[in-house]
This record gives C-alpha cells, sequence and structure tokens, in this order.
C-alpha cells in the first residue's frame, strides 16, 4: 500500500511475515511492521516513513550517525533499523548498549553483523544530547 | 593498529586512501531514496510470478495451460519448451534451464511463468494449471549419488554414477610422509548447508521495446554473467540487451549466477511487449538457495618430531543440488584452500560433488574455503595437544613465509599471517587463558588465508582484461567513473571514488560513480572471489593515472614547469616545490578539452600468468591472498548447553586497508555470517524437503548474541595491490568458526566435528562425556607455552 | 505474498462485535494485533472471508495492573514497559518483554497471544510448501506427519504469557453470543484438547480481559523461556513459577509450562505436594525430574523433543532457585 499506491519505497519489503523488519515504521510513533498492518486499520492514524524524519535538505542525526559510523552497507535493512532507533532514541535519550541491541533485535541485518549499527545509535544519542544541550 | 609503511614513500601522499570514508552513497541509503530493483516503476508494469515444482525429481509427462491463459488479466504463460537452451555460470556445465524442459529436479524449481495485472491473478492462472508428473527416485544423500545409480539426475554425471564433479590431486609422496611421521591426526567433520539470507529478495525487471531491444535491471552481483545467459538462452545479441544493475540489497555470492527468473522474465517481457517484474517471496529466496554445500569432509595431517607438518591428506564429499552452478571451483576449492597459510610439501585431495535433488548449492561468502578450514584448523589443534604444544607455537612453526610458493604452485606474495597470529594472541591475553579460564569458559584460535581475486576469470577470452574502468571528464570538472563491478553493499562504489580522488588529488564531491549500466560500463566480471577491490582498484588507478598524465601536461602547458616537477592534490595541480604555484583543477581539466571537447581515460587490470601445469592448476591461484589469525573467547552454559561468544580479536592482513572502516564492517559482518553456520543456521533438509524455509526458522545471530569484535589490522603492503591493499570481503569469514570451535574444546574437552554446535548437540556432546570419563573437565594445558609478551617467537624456517 | 480477500470489520463495540459473530457464524476470525494471524492467513493457513477488529472498542484497551485489570487489546510493548505490572506480576512482565520482537510487540496483544494459533514445523509453511508433502489435519489435510497413526493434531502451543498468567492464577473473562462467563485461565486450554481444538471458547466468544488476583504477601514469580535466539524465536518451552515461602517452608508453589504440549498446563499435582516442607537441592532435582518425566513433546518444532524435556528439569530448578535465593 504505502509502496505501489503512495510510491513511498524507502520501506521495504523483505519477508511479508514480520520475520526481516525491513519494513518498519512509526505508527503514532510506534515502530511498527507495515508488513502485519492491515492499511484500513492505519486510517486516521499518523504514519511515519523514513521519507519523513529528516529536515528538508538534511539529515536525522541517526541517519548522519548511520552514514558517519559505517552503519549501512547494502542498505536494505537500513531505513527499517533507522525508524526503530528515531523512536527508542526519543523514549530512551540514553541507552545502555545492552537495551540498544534488544531495542533493535526485531530488525535483521546481514551485512554488518549489527557492530556499527550499535555504535551509530550510540554516537546519535550522544550527539542528540549534546543538540538538546546545547539548544535548551 | 596502523599498517607498516613499507619501502619508499609513496608518489602521492595517501589521503583518502586509508581514511575512514563513509560510503559514498550511504546518504540514499539513509534516507531511503537508494533503488532496489522492487523499488522501480515503469509504465504498465505486470507482475510475474514462477509456478514451482512440488516433487523432488520428476518426469513432466504434459503441461497443459490453456486454462491458464484464458484467465482475465493474464498476459502471458510461459513453459520450459519454449526457450530450451541450457546456461550456467560455468561455461563447461551449463545444465540450467530457464523453466524445466521434461524434467524437475527439486522442490522449487521453476516450471511455468507467468505475466499478468497483478500477483492474485497469476495465483488465480496457476490453479488453472495442469502439469502431470510422472515421479523418478529422489536422491537425498550425496554418498548415495557417488555410486552408480538408476537414474542419472543429469546425462552430463560422472560415468553411471550422479557425481557433478570428482577431483584427485597428489603432490610430492603423501604415503612416504605418512610413514614417516612422527605425529599424525585425522578429523572428519558434517556441515549443513547454510545460505546467504541476504535481506532484499531476488527481483528483476524487464522490458522489450519495439526497436527490439531488451532491458533487464536486477538484483544481480554480475551483471556481464546475466548479460551472457540472456543472449545465449533468448537468441538475442549482446548489443540488443541492456542489463542495469540498480542497488542490491546483499549478495554474498547468492546472486553471483545468472538465474532462471531473469530469463523467464525477460522472456515474459518479449512475449507481452510490456514491462514484467519478478520479485521473490522469501521462501523462493531459500528455494533458490545456491548457499554453501552441506559438505563431509576429513582431513590428516602429518607432522615430523620437531613439529614441522610434513603432510596434508585431504576428502571432502559435497551436495551440489540439482545444478551444478559454481560446483566444479567448489569441488577444487574445497581442497586447494585447504593448505591455507602452512607450508605442507606433501599434499592429496580427492574431492566430489554430487547432483541431488535439492535446491542447487553455489558460491557463498568464503566460497570453498570455510568449511575445509575448520577442519584443518581443529586438526592443527588436536596435533597440537598430541604433541604437547602451544597450537600458536605449532602454527607459528608452520607458516608460509611471504613470496614463497606452495606445493601446488600458488604463487604467496605478501603475507602477513605470522603478524595476525601475534597480535591476536597478544591481545586476547592468551597466555594467561589458555587452559586456564574455569570449566566451560575457554580460548581457541585459527588462522586462515582467501584469494584476493580469482585469477582464472570465468568466462576466459585470452588476452581480455579482468576489470576495465572508464573514466570521463566533461567542462564542469566532474569525474564520472564507468565501472561494471556491482555494488552489492560492500562499498566498491567508495573504493573506486577513493582511488580514482586519490590519484588525482580532488575531492569526493568530484566523482560520480555511474550506475553498472552495460550500455555504458565496459565489461567487468562481478563481484565474487573478493576481487573487486584488488582487480578493480588497480583498474581505476590506471585509469586515473592516465587522465593525471593529460591533466598534468596541460597543467605543465600552463605553468611552464615540467611535468615531473608537477603534482596534484587539493583540487590543484601544483608544483611540488613551490606549492603555492599551479593551477586549479578546472582550470587544467579546460586546458585538456581545448579542440577536443572530450576528456576520458581507461584503465584495466589484467593478472599475471601463474599456477601450474597439472589439471586444475589455476584453481585458487590468486594474484594476492589474504591472511588472517583470531583467536575467540567463548562461555558455555554447561546445564542448557548454550554458548556464547564473548569477544573475537581478528587479527587480519589485507594489505594497505584503504578504508578501515569499510574493512571492518566486513569483518563484523563475516564474523556474524561464520557464527551463524556454526552455531544455529543450518538448511534443514528432511530428505529432499527444506524444512525451514524462512527467516524465522533459518537462524541467523541476533544483535544480543555478537561478541565483542577487536579488528587488528596488520597487513603490509601488497606489492600488487592498488596502494597495497587486498581483500577483506570473503577472507574474515573463515577464522571465526575454527577459532570459536577451538575455544570450546578449550571450554569443554569437547571436539564439535557436527555443524551447526547447537545447544542440544553441546549437552549431548557432555552427557557422553560425562559416562565415558566419568567427569567433566577441561583439557591438560600443553607442555610447550609461548614465550612472554615482547619475546621472541620461534623463528620461521 | 498476498491475502485472499476478506471483509473487513470493525465494530465499536462488544456487544456490536458479538452481533456481527453472530451473523457470521463459522466465516469469521477475531483480529487482534494480527500478528499471528495475518502471517497464518498469507500461508493461506485456514482463511476465512471475514474479520472482526477488536481494535476499536475502548473498554478492551483498558490496562490497570495495580487492579490486576487487563483488557484482551492491551499491547504487549504496553505490558513489558510497565513498572506496575513488573513490580507486582513479575513473570508476566517478563514473559511478555520474551515475546517475538520489539516490533511484533508494538503490535501483539495480550489476548491475541493467550489464542495464539498451535505451531508445528508442517503446518507453518507457505501453501506451496504444504501442497508439495500432502496438506495435514490441521489445514486442508487428512492426516498428521508428526505422529501418522493417530487421527489427532499434535501442534504445539507457543504462547509466552500463558504460563506466566497460568502460574498466577488468572482468570480469564469471555463474552459471547451465549453470555458473559469468566472462568480460570488453565480451563481455557482443555485437557482432552490437541492441536486444533486448541481452547474451550466457545462459538463466537471474544476474550475480554484477564484478571490476576492481588499478590498474596511474599509471592515471587519467574517466567525463563527457551529458545535458540533472545528474538524472534518462538518458546521451545516456557517456565513459569510462582512461589511464596514462609519461614522456609513453601506455602503456595505453581509451575506452568507452555512451548511442550499442545496446551500450556499448570503442574498443581506435583507441586502441591510441596506446599508445607522445606525447598531443598534434593526437593527441588526430584520436582524437576518429576516434571521432566510428566511432559510429552513431539518433534515439531526446531529443537529435539529430548532436549526439551531435559531443558524442563533444568529450567524448573532454575527458577525456583533464583526465587528462593535472594528471598
Ligand atoms: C516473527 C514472529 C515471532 C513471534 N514470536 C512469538 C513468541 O516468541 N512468543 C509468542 O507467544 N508469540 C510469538 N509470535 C506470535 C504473536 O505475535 C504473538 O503471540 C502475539 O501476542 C499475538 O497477538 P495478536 O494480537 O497479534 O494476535 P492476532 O494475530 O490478532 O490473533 C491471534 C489469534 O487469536 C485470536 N484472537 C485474538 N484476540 C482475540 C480476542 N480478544 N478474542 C478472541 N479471539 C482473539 C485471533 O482470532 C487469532 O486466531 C510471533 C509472531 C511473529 C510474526
Ligand atoms: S501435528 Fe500433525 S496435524 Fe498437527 S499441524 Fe503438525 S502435521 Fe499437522
Amino acid at each position: 500500500m504505502l509502496r505501489e499506491d503512495l510510491g513511498l519505497t524507502g520501506s521495504k519489503r523483505g519477508c511479508d511475515l514480520g520475520t526481516c523488519g525491513c519494513c518498519t515504521v512509526l505508527l503514532d510513533g510506534v515502530p511498527t511492521l507495515s508488513c502485519l498492518t492491515l492499511a484500513k486499520l492505519a486510517e486516521g492514524r499518523e504514519i511515519t516513513t523514513i521519507e519523513g524524519i529528516a529536515p528538508p535538505g538534511g539529515l536525522h542525526p541517526v541517519q548522519k550517525a548511520f552514514v558517519e559510523k559505517g552503519a549501512t552497507q547494502c542498505g536494505f535493512c537500513t531505513p527499517g533499523f533507522i525508524m526503530t532507533a528515531v523512536a527508542f532514541l526519543r523514549d530512551h535519550p540514553s541507552p545502555t548498549r545492552e537495551e540498544i541491541s534488544r531495542a533493535v533485535s526485531g530488525n535483521l541485518c546481514r551485512c554488518t553483523g549489527y557492530v556499527k549499527i550499535l555504535d551509530a545509535i550510540e554516537a546519535a544519542s550522544r550527539a542528540m544530547a549534546r543538540e538538546g544541550a546545547s539548544s535548551a | 593498529m596502523t599498517p607498516a609503511a613499507s619501502g619508499e614513500a609513496p608518489a602521492v601522499p595517501h589521503r583518502l586512501i586509508g581514511a575512514r570514508v563513509p560510503l559514498v552513497d550511504a546518504s540514499l541509503k539513509v534516507t531511503g531514496r537508494a533503488e532496489y530493483t522492487d523499488d522501480l516503476r515503469r509504465p504498465n508494469l505486470l507482475v510475474g510470478r514462477i509456478l514451482k515444482s512440488v516433487h523432488p525429481h520428476a518426469r513432466i509427462r504434459k503441461i497443459d495451460v490453456t486454462e491458464a491463459r484464458k484467465v482475465p488479466g493474464v498476459a502471458a504463460v510461459l513453459t520450459g519448451d519454449r526457450y530450451p537452451r541450457t546456461f550456467g555460470v560455468l561455461p563447461m556445465t551449463h545444465d540450467e534451464t530457464a523453466l524445466a524442459v521434461d524434467r524437475v529436479r527439486y522442490i522449487g524449481e521453476g516450471v511455468v511463468a507467468v505475466a499478468a495485472v497483478d500477483e492474485e491473478t497469476c495465483e488465480r492462472a496457476f490453479a488453472r494449471i495442469r502439469v502431470e508428473y510422472e515421479p523418478l527416485p529422489v536422491y537425498d544423500d550425496p554418498k548415495v549419488s557417488r555410486n552408480p545409480v538408476a537414474v542419472k539426475i543429469h546425462e552430463r554425471a560422472l560415468r553411471d554414477t550422479n557425481l557433478q564433479k570428482e577431483v584427485f590431486q597428489h603432490f610430492g609422496d603423501l604415503p612416504g610422509a605418512w610413514r614417516a611421521a612422527a605425529h599424525s591426526v585425522r578429523v572428519s567433520a558434517r556441515y549443513a548447508g547454510v545460505t546467504h539470507a541476504f535481506t532484499e529478495p531476488h527481483a528483476v525487471l524487464a522490458e522489450y521495446s519495439p526497436d527490439g531491444r531488451l532491458t533487464v535491471w536486477s538484483a544481480t552481483q554480475v551483471p556481464h554473467y546475466l548479460h551472457r545467459a540472456l543472449s545465449e538462452v533468448l537468441d538475442l545479441p549482446m548489443h540488443r540487451i541492456r542489463v542495469i544493475k540498480p542497488e542490491v540489497g546483499g549478495g554474498f555470492g547468492g546472486k553471483s549466477d545468472p538465474f532462471p527468473h531473469e530469463i523467464a522474465c525477460a522472456a515474459l517481457a518479449m512475449e507481452t511487449g510490456r514491462p514484467v517484474k519478478i520479485v521473490f517471496d522469501r521462501d523462493d529466496v531459500f528455494y533458490t538457495n545456491h548457499g554453501r554445500h552441506p559438505t563431509w569432509n576429513t582431513v590428516g595431517i602429518a607432522a615430523d618430531a620437531l613439529g614441522r607438518f610434513t603432510a596434508l591428506d585431504v576428502e571432502a564429499l559435497l551436495d551440489g543440488g540439482a545444478w551444478s552452478s559454481f560446483g566444479t571451483v567448489t569441488t577444487y576449492y574445497n581442497g586447494v584452500l585447504a593448505m591455507g597459510p602452512y607450508q605442507f610439501p606433501n599434499f592429496r585431495y580427492h574431492g566430489a560433488r554430487a547432483y541431488t535433488n535439492h535446491p542447487p548449492s553455489g558460491a557463498m561468502r568464503a566460497h570453498g574455503g570455510t568449511n575445509i578450514r575448520y577442519s584443518v584448523e581443529v586438526a592443527v589443534d588436536m596435533l597440537a595437544e598430541e604433541m604437547g604444544w602451544d597450537p600458536t607455537e605449532l602454527r607459528l612453526r608452520n607458516f608460509l613465509p611471504p613470496h614463497s610458493t606452495t606445493v601446488n604452485e600458488f604463487r604467496i606474495t605478501s603475507n602477513s599471517v605470522r603478524q595476525c597470529l601475534l597480535a591476536a594472541r597478544e591481545r586476547s591475553g592468551w597466555r594467561e587463558k589458555f587452559r586456564a579460564l574455569p570449566y566451560g569458559q575457554g580460548i581457541g584460535i585459527a588462522c586462515g588465508f582467501y584469494i584476493s581475486g580469482s585469477n582464472s576469470p570465468i568466462h576466459f577470452t585470452p588476452k581480455f582484461p579482468q576489470c576495465t574502468v572508464h573514466l570521463k571528464v566533461d567542462m564542469d570538472g566532474g569525474v564520472t567513473v564507468h565501472c561494471g563491478a556491482a555494488d552489492i553493499g560492500q562499498g566498491s562504489k567508495t573504493i573506486l571514488a577513493q582511488v580514482v580522488g586519490e590519484v588525482l588529488g580532488i575531492p569526493l564531491d568530484r566523482i560520480r560513480i555511474a550506475a553498472v549500466d552495460s550500455d555504458t560500463a565496459p565489461i567487468d566480471i562481478g563481484s565474487y572471489s573478493s576481487r573487486v577491490t584488488f582487480m578493480m582498484g588497480n583498474a581505476a588507478k590506471r585509469a586515473a593515472e592516465d587522465l593525471r598524465r593529460q591533466l598534468v601536461q596541460a597543467a605543465s602547458d600552463l605553468t611552464g614547469y615540467a611535468r615531473e616537477s608537477l603534482e596534484c592534490g587539493g583540487d590543484r595541480i601544483y608544483v611540488r616545490h613551490r606549492p603555492q604555484v599551479g593551477v586549479s583543477f578546472l582550470e587544467a581539466v579546460h586546458r585538456a578539452m581545448e579542440h577536443t571537447g572530450a576528456l576520458h581515460a581507461s584503465g584495466s587490470y589484467e593478472s599475471a600468468p601463474m599456477g601450474g601445469t597439472f589439471k586444475g592448476a589455476r584453481a585458487g591461484t590468486a594474484p594476492a591472498y589474504s591472511f588472517s589469525a583470531y583467536a575467540a573467547e567463548v562461555e558455555v552454559d554447561v546445564e542448557t548447553g548454550f554458548v556464547r561468544v564473548r569477544k573475537v580479536w581478528a587479527g587480519f592482513d589485507c594489505g594497505r586497508p584503504l578504508n578501515p572502516q569499510s574493512v571492518e564492517g566486513q569483518i563484523e559482518g563475516s564474523i556474524h555470517m561464520g557464527l551463524g553456520q556454526l552455531l544455529s543456521e543450518s538448511l534443514n533438509y528432511r530428505g529432499p524437503r527444506l524444512m525451514n524455509p524462512s527467516l524465522l526458522d533459518y537462524k541467523i545471530v541476533m544483535p544480543q548474541d555478537m561478541p565483542e569484535v577487536e579488528c587488528l589490522l596488520v597487513g603490509e603492503d601488497d606489492p600488487e595491490g592498488p596502494f597495497g591493499a587486498k581483500e577483506a570481503g570473503e577472507g574474515p569469514l573463515i577464522p571465526v568458526l575454527p577459532a570459536v570451535g577451538n575455544a570450546l574444546y578449550d571450554a569443554l574437552g569437547v571436539r564439535f566435528l557436527d555443524l551447526p554446535i547447537t545447544p542440544d548437540k553441546v549437552l549431548r556432546a557432555l552427557e557422553e562425556k560425562e559416562r565415558r570419563e566419568g567427569r567433566l573437565s577441561k583439557p591438560a594445558p600443553p607442555a610447550v607455552m609461548p614465550v612472554p609478551a615482547g619475546g621472541t617467537d620461534h623463528a620461521p624456517r | 505474498m498476498h491475502l485472499d480477500e476478506f471483509q473487513l470489520h470493525q465494530p465499536e463495540s462488544l456487544p456490536e462485535a458479538i452481533s456481527l459473530a453472530r451473523e457470521f457464524a463459522g466465516q469469521f476470525d477475531y483480529l487482534a494485533g494480527g500478528t499471528d494471524l495475518l502471517p497464518n492467513y498469507k500461508m493461506h493457513l485456514n482463511p476465512r472471508p471475514h474479520l472482526i477488529s477488536l481494535d476499536a472498542i475502548p473498554e478492551l484497551h483498558r490496562f490497570s495492573p495495580d487492579q490486576g485489570d487487563l483488557g484482551a487489546m492491551v499491547r504487549l510493548r504496553e505490558m513489558e514497559g510497565s513498572a506496575g505490572l513488573a513490580s507486582r506480576y513479575p513473570a508476566v512482565a517478563q514473559a511478555a518483554r520474551e515475546v517475538a520482537t520489539p516490533l511484533v510487540r508494538a503490535s501483539g496483544t495480550l489476548g491475541g497471544n493467550l489464542l495464539v494459533e498451535t505451531r508445528c514445523f508442517f503446518f507453518n509453511q507457505s501453501y506451496f510448501w504444504r501442497q508439495s508433502l500432502g496438506f495435514c489435519l490441521k489445514a486442508d489435510g487428512d492426516r498428521c506427519h508428526v505422529v501418522p497413526q493417530k487421527e489427532k493434531c499434535y501442534a504445539t502451543f507457543s504462547g509466552d504469557l500463558a504460563p506466566a498468567l497460568m502460574a498466577l492464577d488468572a482468570r480469564v473473562r469471555l463474552m459471547g453470543p451465549e453470555g458473559t462467563r469468566e472462568i480460570p485461565l488453565t480451563d481455557l486450554y482443555p485437557r482432552d484438547g490437541d492441536g486444533i481444538r486448541r481452547t474451550s471458547l466457545r462459538a463466537g466468544e471474544v476474550l475480554e480481559g484477564v484478571t490476576l488476583p492481588p499478590p498474596v504477601q511474599g509471592l515471587r514469580s519467574i517466567y525463563l523461556k527457551l529458545r535458540v535466539r533472545p528474538s524472534y524465536d518462538f518458546p521451545e518451552l516456557g517456565v513459569a513459577v510462582a512461589l511464596c515461602q514462609d519461614g522456609g517452608r513453601v506455602s503456595h508453589l505453581r509451575v506452568a509450562l507452555g512451548g511442550l504440549e499442545m496446551v500450556p498446563r499448570r503442574m498443581d499435582a506435583l507441586t502441591d505436594p510441596l506446599v508445607g516442607s522445606q525447598l531443598t537441592g534434593e526437593s527441588l532435582r526430584a520436582l524437576g525430574e518429576a516434571i521432566r518425566s510428566a511432559v510429552r513433546p513431539v518433534h515439531n518444532t526446531f529443537l529435539a523433543p529430548d532436549y526439551r524435556r531435559k531443558m524442563t528439569a533444568v529450567l524448573v530448578r532454575r527458577a525456583v532457585r533464583s526465587l528462593t535465593e535472594g528471598s
């Protein structure tokens, strides 16, 4: 639906069965598998896709960290991870590494061994804390 | 850790090379803007689907598609007899067809292709297709297939068996060495099949235009082989076919064959005149497989009284599944890659690959080098124990020196395996830990090596380079790089940009990497055998050097300084000794284009002739090899059999790491994949049937189970690699399996020789050990411990 | 993969839902989070032409762990994050945390988890796969590939919450065309059921919610799960224990198991005799062994049944020990 009818192809289709996390979007702010969500039940709710998290022309701090830390290789799982991480950091601004790995444990990545993904989410949390501090 | 500098200072100071450069396409990937095949849209697009065989082995008596053709919304229905020509990745073993012809050979093989307005309509058409099958005997065990059989799976199988390939090699005098040995061990091990499990399912989009041209976009690692196969099977000249590779969501070898569905999709497009897209469901990906071969192997190692290896004896039996795929290469690799970082004066190999009615096996990351390495490294460990030696010492004593030749005539150039081992040993605290941790905890070490680019290209056209790169510069001063090498996530585009930028002294934003498009890109033989950095890197470097020559000439014309005194850097061309004098890159470009309007350059790479003259001598030869030694520390829950890998110290020699961040990413990803094969991943077959074709039941490692990884990049510059680099894409997978396997022995006193080592197997082994020995205890420490850190180790022979 | 066509109904009240259930009797499934049902539908496992979504019924979303009152549509994500649940009913919060993945738990619900479809590696397969082997009793066929002699399905109950809630004496409220009733959760899973007749729900009944009795003074509980990976995987075994001790003697002990047989079950007959006694290493070992020999897993999940039985003894011991330590 997102991909075919709205042309928002950022969320990927990896398995259709809830087993890879490539299709993660935010449904009212909560990371959700679009493959197991009926479009009709999402009516009237706010859906955020990877296309919708960055400021125009820029990158969200999580995206920036994924670029800088080498957390994306083939990139197919990346949008899903980023959606998960964005919501997670919103709710847990200074997580431990263990909490991060639990948080992303519904997203599969086959390239990075997760190491640099965890690095990036850690780095993003620090960057966001700094940003928050300087803008406060 | 930084690589040791080699010899003279390089002509160009390294600025982009060796830097932690983010992937040039990362910002597209993190924003969802990178386009994968399934993201492509064309007007009037049809959906293609393939009806699969429900039989593992059967003759097709009849296929009736008349009713299916009548289903409203169906545009084409295609059966195998329309394009019966065989193809395959290796020219010698063509045994695949776009759709089954007369016979099906595994559950999941394509039988009928349908193009329709949507998926539901395709399914409706499938329901109206009648296929009459006559079941044939099913072969699901290579041990049966190697003997005389009633029905051959392929006519081309050897003799009256179902063997696809058999290899015998013998160097030196193995029986003699064995008789004279002071010590010897023999290990037999079994390996379940594993698969790539990339996140992007296979996808292909094809369009045939009224001018008789076919365009195919596909998630492929090797656009060139697809191009050839399309041409051969569809009987279209290559120049009327255009193959484009969009972003690819991981390959690991699983997208390097030309695939039947790609050809079927193109055929549907030709038949309908409309664009057709086929995207696999996840279970289709599992049936297509082409993963690592289920393997049975035996390794014998003999040594003299001084601990020098004298003989290596290897046997391997591979379950090839229904097709040949890369199998001939795999069969060789399982033997010739056994010797690896050690010197063996005598070597014997008997390898065989059998056809079975399983989905085809093929090439998977560290192709042919993984399973055999586990057996060899476990055998080395056992030999050390038998001799009462520390296993690191035994390895140090037997390493191949740099710049040497193996008994089967591999040319070894740069080789830092010794430094890898010493680094891993030092950093891991080996001395304090080995045989000294409490029961249930252990440390292990293992080495590896891998080809840095197969020396013999698969499609061997004499005097044709393995890789060519074109550079094109226009008025705008942007450098466009055309190259056929497929970036499948490993970062080869970034390496291209780094190399070109380095040579020309320009920033990355001047460089555009053109999409791999057969209309504009020169041929490259693809992303496999870890050849890209090495071969593409060299070709790109030469192309950039050619361009640099032209620009330096222009700068010389403009400044009046001799070419030899000019240097490229900082987006300028300047006088080495008076850096303030010079011209901008753009000024040089404009000067060089005067009166021609064009500025381009090409470079290519062709590896030197190498290898012996015996049969199969080219297999495993490469212009360079990566080397490795990993230490791993484990912890086992002895009541449940669960294994936790705490940390891996990854000593790796990839020559000069062009982009350390990318190299680390390859090592970490390799460790993830290797641990999966070791501990939890397997293609579970019951007879011919795959029991777990899903990402829920095929168990790849979770983030919580990833160990801490410390990368120790200790290589020296390789004399022939671009800027001294060698591969880091596949080799890093190899040592992690045996390092952990040996650590498990240290922890538990049990050798695990049946992969994957799932908790139930661990527990069963512990129970057996307890029954046998009356208690559970660690193995005894060796008599020979390594000398303290800072001391010297055994001198090389 | 595609879903066969179905009609989606979105009632906004329970009576409305139940009248729809009456109207489409035998032709519908209730839809909660859909994380179990939709994958099964995509694999064409017994899809029905009508889906009655429970999402728009406000009272099913209530969540008052302090009152021990949980609506059926409470998301697992909410349960795992609840400090109230974790402090009063730790086993339940732990079990919720162990289900599937964070993404699945964002949609998956309490009710759906209690009524999750039983699993079997001959059943949880695509239509094509099942067609290739021959369909089984549980969907489209007439035989069982696990125990071929019997006319019975052995699919394994693989929900995580049921054992945790059972160990804490939860009751469930059921509403249907024939009225409302409240039964102990243990009775939701009939002892004589099988992988197909897996609950005692009557036609059209909605699981409305779960009630938990207030924890008695000193009650401790825990849930331990056996699975290959720390995420994604369904339980190969789930052990929940609730224990209360009084001066070193057991005053209350419940052990409940899931992931092993066609239904989850509580092992009262084996634990009741321990009430009043002192727990020793010996009695604990004996309890573990007794439970191990009482369970009968079959081979239709990833890990072999003999291993899962062995682990039953280990996890029971570990669970009890971890509750007695620290107390
Ligand atoms: C990848 C993956 C991994 C999983 N791993 C686990 C796991 O580890 N442990 C585990 O327990 N589960 C697991 N699940 C299954 C499932 O996600 C959970 O059990 C979840 O809690 C189900 O809740 P739901 O709301 O999504 O149920 P649904 O899918 O909506 O419904 C499940 C069933 O219950 C019925 N139903 C639901 N609510 C009611 C109600 N209130 N009244 C009457 N009938 C109702 C439905 O008709 C359906 O038959 C996994 C699922 C996936 C996709
Ligand atoms: S236990 Fe038997 S009947 Fe039940 S799902 Fe499995 S194979 Fe089918």
